[in-house]
């Protein structure tokens, strides 16, 4: 009778062990499928944001367009070009 | 327990049933698995994997200075997935009050419809402005819907400054002209492939790189965008004063060659190359051919006094204006009796010059013009560099030395003409144009420049161009405070087999005298009016110096301390 009752322990152990393994690779699959969502979201928006920079730098680059400024400093403004003698350029070291 | 055959039979029976249904399903399994393995696992491939094309994204593009002259950034295509025509046409309807297409394209879109297309592109690469206005057009209840693609746009920030040598690219970012299309395999860069894992909800949560994408490479010009802006707009006002027919700058920094302005007229804007005329995108600095006129007499004084056959003050009768001997006939614009060949140069007298070419002879000619690089290839990495037109040595008559040495008889580019007349200002060597300064963060260097004529020669040179300047047919050239080297020239036109009273005026010179840093080069195509390049051209190329000196640190020693009133 008691042989037995190892056996019957025996096989409640094995069944709980193997639940655990179970368990634990189930939920680490889980989280290793978060963390492949959270890796691609960061990566876009880590393109996103290098794209959004690019974006920017060309705004940028259209408000300091040369002709556009000169429009506004001259038309708007009311800016003269300067005369001879007007500019004095200063050398460095 | 004794079991009787009856039983037993039937437990047999059910045993073999089990067994075949064993059997059965190992043996679809095996087929499954085994014999069909490849054919389902593409299909659960096709289920769960997605293979993304991934599109490079096109380098930029800036000056010397790190200024953004083109840029690919994200924009928005739209195109009408057309499942039932009715709905499409309305869908279609709604679009084209909102944003702006061509008649021609219109149409195109109205066809494609109703020939029944599924996929049909509305407009690509739209604005900002255009996708906020038609991003919510879509109607409830219509099986066709209008979608979006993300799609790289490219920018020129600067419109038409520069144009001509950053030209353009394509609808799919495929280089056209300039430096977008000489370099386009440098810029565009590599796309590539990507396997996305997706998941129930078509989400993606895995991404497996199959050839990973190569984004183009950034370049960096020479070009110095504040010199490149004011060069164009003087040239501008220069060829409408004139009522001229084109023209074309070239500043260049004397000592490596780098070009820090190359401006051509008419200019077009990169952006709308696809619908500029061919001859618009031509740019005139490299591909104008032209006789230069007595822009040449420098190339012929360097020569003829490299080979030392006759110094600076050697007399030349110069017959009052007019020479002619059997089929040659070669007037000069004032009449001189006798002039020293300082002065042929210095006061431009057509005859005394052709009286030089002959006494330094063809084959001599000849070979310090191959060597000054004209008729050779330029190494600048632009498209449509011409490299001009020298009839082979077998070619020449009894009069191409002397046609020759006044500019005529001879096909040369404004570019190849800065690089001969740098020439002087870089001591004797032959320096590259370059347009290049570095590819991502690599430095590009020309070759080591070769010498062609001894420091002596440009020394005298030189002179005799200070004082083309100072006293010649250049004054008005001249700037107050900084000595300047330069060269008048102008030539008639050729056309329809005969001279035409059309002009090409030019000028070609440097600056500081003493230690050159600045070469520049004008030629103005076909000036109304005033036509001499010493009316026209000259008192560009003194706006434009003033303007370059304000800009880098030009100037002797004493003028650069405190500092200099410009």
């Amino acid at each position: 009778m008691r042989k037995k009752s190892n056996y019957g322990k025996l096989i409640a152990l094995t069944a709980f062990v193997l639940f655990t393994l179970l368990f634990t690779y189930s939920s680490l699959n889980l989280r290793n499928t978060d963390y492949g969502y959270e890796k691609q979201r960061l990566k876009n928006k880590k393109k996103e944001l290098r794209e959004t920079i690019d974006l920017l730098s060309a705004k940028k680059a259209i408000l300091l367009e040369l002709g556009r400024v000169e429009r506004i400093v001259v038309q708007k403004l009311g800016y003269d070009y300067p005369e001879k003698g007007q500019i004095i350029k200063v050398y460095g070291e | 327990m004794k079991i009787n055959r009856g039983e037993r039979r039937r437990v047999i029976i059910v045993f073999f049933s089990f067994l075949a249904w064993v059997i059965l399903i190992l043996g679809v399994l095996v087929k499954l698995q085994v014999f069909n393995y490849g054919k389902y696992t593409q299909k659960i491939r096709t289920q769960s994997n997605r293979i993304f094309s991934l599109h490079p994204k096109r380098g930029t593009i800036y000056d010397r200075h790190g200024d953004i002259l083109a840029i690919s950034v994200l924009s928005k295509s739209a195109f009408i997935s057309n499942k039932e025509k009715g709905e499409s046409g309305k869908l279609y309807g709604k679009i084209v009050k909102k944003i702006s297409l061509s008649y021609k394209d219109r149409l195109d879109i109205r066809k494609r419809i109703s020939a029944g297309k599924h996929f049909i592109w509305i407009k690509r690469k739209l604005s900002e402005k255009e996708f906020a206005s038609i991003e919510k057009i879509n109607v409830e209840g219509f099986s066709s819907r209008v979608g979006f693609v993300d799609e790289y746009k490219r920018i020129y920030p600067q419109k038409k400054v520069a144009s001509h040598i950053l030209g353009g690219v394509g609808i799919d970012e495929q280089g056209l002209s300039g430096i977008e299309f000489s370099l386009d395999s440098v810029i565009k860069g590599k796309g590539g492939k990507v396997d996305a894992q997706l998941d129930a909800r078509s989400q993606i949560f895995s991404l497996e790189y199959l050839e990973s994408e190569i984004p183009g490479k950034n370049l960096h010009l020479t070009i110095d965008l504040p010199i490149q802006y004011f060069v164009e707009k003087k040239l501008e006002e220069v060829v409408k004063k004139y009522n001229a027919k084109g023209g074309s700058v070239i500043v260049m920094n004397s000592r490596d060659g780098s070009l820090l302005a190359m401006a051509s007229y008419p200019g077009y804007d990169p952006s709308n190359i696809r619908y500029t005329k061919q001859s618009t995108l031509r740019n005139n600095a490299l591909s104008f051919l032209y006789y230069p006129g007595s822009t040449f007499k420098v190339i012929l004084a360097s020569s003829a006094l490299e080979s030392k056959i006759c110094n600076v003050n050697y007399k030349f009768n110069c017959y009052n204006g007019e020479y002619s001997m059997n089929d040659l006939k070669i007037h000069d614009v004032h009449p001189y009796n006798t002039l020293s060949f300082k002065d042929i140069i210095v006061y431009s007298s057509n005859i005394g010059a052709a009286q030089i070419g002959m006494k330094l002879g063809d084959k001599k000619y000849y070979s310090y013009i191959k060597k000054f690089g004209f008729g050779n290839e330029l190494s600048i990495r632009l498209p449509a560099a011409e490299k001009g037109i020298v009839n082979p040595l077998k070619r020449w008559n009894m009069y191409s030395s002397a046609y020759i040495a006044h500019g005529y008889e001879i096909y040369v580019s404004p570019v190849q003409m800065i690089r001969a007349m740098n020439v002087i200002a870089s001591g004797g060597y032959l320096v590259e144009p370059k347009i290049l300064k570095s590819i991502d963060k690599v430095l590009f260097r020309n070759k080591r420049p070769k010498r062609i004529i001894s420091g002596n020669t440009c020394s005298s040179v030189s002179d005799i161009m200070v004082e083309v300047v100072d006293v010649g047919t250049g004054k008005k050239a001249a700037l107050s405070d900084l000595k300047i080297a330069g060269k008048t020239g102008t030539a008639k036109k050729y056309k329809m087999g005969k001279f035409r009273k059309l002009y090409v005026s030019s000028f070609g010179g440097f600056f500081p005298v003493d230690d050159p840093e600045i070469t520049i080069f004008i030629v103005i195509d076909e000036p109304k009016g005033l036509f001499y390049g010493g009316d026209v051209a000259a008192p560009l190329f003194k706006e434009i110096s003033k303007r370059v000196i304000m800009s880098q640190n030009i100037g002797s020693e004493d003028q650069k301390l405190p500092g200099v009133r410009i």
